[in-house]
């Protein structure tokens, strides 16, 4: 039996939609495959939804819209450009063939335009086979196809702190005291000693308390992730939405503050940022204390200055940064498509859906996450292969633009699933098409549609 | 006291892999997880703990309970049971005390959870006794011991060139059968590292319910990320949402399935009803939750506490949020 591919094409009701009728008039041939599915625009077209047809096993997708300049809502079809090529971008990094994703533009009148790309299409995915994108078996996948070795990378930079640690945990007490004895800021967050040797948040209210705080090798919590549950629960609490909040950051986190801002998520006179001049964070996975360490984002870090603060507090140290992900991710993108996929599932597989990279993301904060519904709209509930990689691929694409590069989504993961690799990748791809690199400036991402006045969310 | 030469383990796995899944920590890509194995040299044995515990191979993270099939104006409902022995080597008395804790709920308790009892049915544990407390251990604290044999079917304790056998239950009885032999001789069996016992104080001793309505549990939870990582490292945490969902049918028919997910009270959602409406809303709530429900809750409605001590939660929560300290300052509070 000769193979026949499964295609969902996505129809712009004003043009290709009515394309297809104009190509039906004209007796011309389209193939049996395409399930069409009509459109109010190609910008409504969500990524997602493409994903989604991915997962229920689809071949082949085909998203057709009008020509750029003849969008019936103005631009629609400019978001569809945009948008598609980064996510075409996402799910061949992640190992599906990237012809197997086709956007292109058919008016109402090109009938013969319309029955000839379907049918190349139809051609093209025919002579691909099967895409094997569905994972119907859920057996463990123990190996790792790759058999990457990380280790040659990592340079093993040795930790060496400077002296520097007790004078900034001295300055950041003597800014904490000045700032909540004046009444300037009614909340400081920063860090302090926790159990089993570790360093962890806290959020301190008066100024007796400013000696919990420390500065070390172990502060690395973005705690930018905190900033909007702060100010709304002090607004709540103290009845006046005037009040500001201090906060500690390192270069890395302080580019959160950027993207926030540039979100319109809050005000800048609303927080206080003490910016500290980074060293660098030891790895974090031993508890035991010996790792000397540098983690692999500070061994790449090239911004030792935080990227906005009122306040800053230690020297940038003289370090070359080497690359070392964006080797990763060139490592990833040489290798055969089939193995890529491999690689991701046997990374995917480990995931158990406890959601700490998003939980910890300061980027990730919608009201109801699009993948924890109650409905199960985007993605099933099960905690399956199929759902994980969803997850991962769909919280990637919402961060594409926005992500810092703070890595904590992966310090957090209790399972090492190298989940900064996928928005690694988005960020280059970001910065090749637009020049865009995230928080560098508070400026919003060219890539993102940001809602403003009226649109924005409660 | 038996003993068993690392000669005859290995073959008796290569034997057993016909017959029964074999699972044991192995380590992949770094992380160490209990996981099919075909042989011996797959077995990872140095280790604290694997991220994951046992609880994972009874009350799986994805679990089928029915086929739903719609035939015409038929609805067929089939069960569907898990099928297969399967026998789990390396379980640290922790992880087999969460087990029996596990127990307390879905077998002691009406009504009787079918799907745990048959997989509960068809596992043999068999354990592997700690040399020494790991920093974040607390089993001695909670009522086990690091060498503590009795919630196994058998446990295995290191020593000169295997392991010495001790047989707790019909089912390890059968499992080793003629190969272990009799002692002989001294043998080398490293002691028990002494550790100096965690000091946290007993759970028992704490009066919970004056301690519900502290300001304690909102600070607590201001560093709290609401992510699910703690319960679903737990040994005893097993809380799960049920879902009927689609799934690809082969003969043509529309078919679903009912699924239950592992679920925990410390993510938002947990307690959303109908409406959108969250009674547990606050983090504070909900991180009080996890605690009550540990050392009062569980207790009071199925007997046992539910914690084992293994230190999980302690050593994988991003904030540090550490359930011995939380003993600790709830202890320390006067009333």
């Amino acid at each position: 039996m000769v193979y026949e591919p499964k295609i969902i094409a996505f129809l712009c009701t004003w043009c290709s939609y009515t394309g297809a009728d104009t190509a039906g008039i004209a007796r011309l041939k389209s193939p049996a495959n395409i399930r069409a599915i009509r459109v109010p625009c190609s910008g409504r077209v969500a990524p997602e939804i493409i994903m989604r047809t991915f997962d229920q096993g689809a071949d082949g997708v085909l998203v057709l819209g009008c020509h750029i300049g003849e969008c019936h809502y103005d631009s629609g079809n400019h978001r569809t450009a945009k948008r598609l090529p980064i996510l075409q971008a996402l799910l061949s990094f992640t190992g599906l063939g990237p012809e197997r994703l086709r956007l292109d533009w058919v008016s109402a009148s090109e009938g013969e335009r319309f029955s000839r790309i379907v049918n190349e299409f139809t051609d093209t995915i025919r002579a691909l086979g099967p895409a094997k994108w569905r994972v119907e078996c859920e057996e463990s996948r123990l190996e790792n196809a790759s058999a990457q070795d990380t280790s040659s990378h990592a340079a093993e930079q040795a930790f060496h702190l400077t002296a520097q640690a007790s004078t900034i945990t001295q300055s950041i007490r003597d800014k904490a005291e000045e700032l909540l004895s004046s009444g300037q800021v009614s909340c400081v967050i920063g860090y302090e000693t926790g159990t089993h040797g570790r360093t962890r948040p806290a959020f301190i209210y008066d100024k007796d308390s400013v000696d919990r705080l420390v500065w070390n090798q172990d502060c690395t919590n973005n705690l930018t992730t905190y900033l909007r549950t702060a100010l709304d629960s002090l607004a709540q609490k103290k009845g006046e939405s005037a009040r500001t909040v201090a906060i500690l950051v390192k270069p890395c986190d302080s580019r959160a503050i950027n993207v926030l801002m540039a979100e319109n998520r809050f005000d800048r006179d609303k927080v206080y940022v003490i910016g500290v001049a980074c060293d660098g964070m030891r790895e974090t996975r031993q508890t035991n204390g010996d790792s000397a360490i540098l983690q692999e984002r500070c061994q790449q870090c090239s911004d030792r200055l935080p990227a906005v603060y009122d306040f800053l507090v230690g020297e940038p140290p003289q370090v070359q940064p080497v690359s070392i992900t964006v080797q990763k991710v060139a490592d990833l993108e040489s290798m055969q498509p089939e193995r890529r996929m491999e690689y991701w599932l046997s990374q995917f597989d480990r995931c158990i859906r406890c959601y700490a990279c998003r939980q910890a993301c300061p980027m990730c904060d919608c009201p109801t996450c699009l993948y924890e519904r109650d409905d199960s709209l985007w993605v099933g509930s099960r905690i399956g292969l199929n759902e994980k990689r969803t997850f991962h691929l769909g919280r990637a694409f919402h961060l594409a633009g926005r992500c810092v590069d703070c890595h904590e989504c992966e310090n957090v993961c209790p399972m090492d699933i190298p989940i900064s690799l996928l928005n690694r990748k988005l960020a280059q791809e970001i910065h090749s098409v637009f020049g865009h690199r995230a928080g560098i400036k508070s400026t919003p991402s060219p890539f993102v549609t940001i809602l403003s006045g009226e649109e924005r969310l409660p | 006291m038996k003993y068993i030469s690392r000669n005859e383990l290995s073959k008796l796995i290569s034997d057993l892999v016909h017959e029964a899944t074999i699972i044991a920590p192995r380590n992949i890509d770094e992380v160490l997880l209990y996981r099919p194995i075909q042989d011996y040299q797959d077995i990872e044995w140095h280790f604290t703990r694997p991220v994951l515990s046992i609880k994972e191979m009874l009350f799986p993270a994805t679990d089928q309970l029915l086929h739903i099939e719609k035939t015409g104006q038929e609805i067929v409902l089939s069960d569907v049971l898990p099928e297969g022995k399967q026998v789990i080597f390396g379980v640290r008395p922790c992880d087999a005390r969460g087990l029996k804790i596990l127990d307390a709920l879905f077998l002691d308790t009406p009504p009787r959870d079918i799907n745990y009892a048959s997989r509960r049915a068809d596992t043999t544990i068999i354990g592997l006794a700690c040399q020494e407390m790991h920093e974040t251990c607390f089993c001695t604290s909670v009522g086990g011991y690091p060498d503590d044999p009795q919630d196994m079917d058998a446990m295995l304790t290191e020593a000169d060139d295997g392991y010495l056998v001790q047989i707790v239950t019909e089912k390890g009885q059968a499992l080793f059968g003629e190969r272990v032999k009799p002692v002989v001789g001294p043998m080398v069996v490293p002691s028990l590292v002494s550790s100096p016992t965690p000091a946290i104080p007993s759970p028992d001793a704490i009066d919970w319910p004056s301690r519900f309505n502290d300001d304690y549990w909102d600070h607590l939870a201001e560093r709290c990320l609401s992510c699910r990582i703690c319960g679903y490292v737990c040994p005893t945490c097993r809380c799960f949402i049920v879902r009927d969902e689609a799934t690809t049918s082969s003969n043509g028919h529309k078919s679903f399935e009912r699924i239950r997910c592992w679920d925990t009270c410390t993510s938002e959602a947990y307690r959303r009803i109908a409406g959108g409406h969250n009674p547990r809303a606050a983090k504070g709530q909900r991180l009080r939750n996890r605690f009550f429900c540990k050392f009062h809750y569980y207790p009071q409605q199925y007997g046992p506490m539910a914690c084992t001590g293994c230190g999980r939660c302690i050593e994988l929560c991003p904030v540090n949020i550490d359930i011995g300290e939380v003993l600790q300052d709830i202890a320390e509070v006067v009333p």
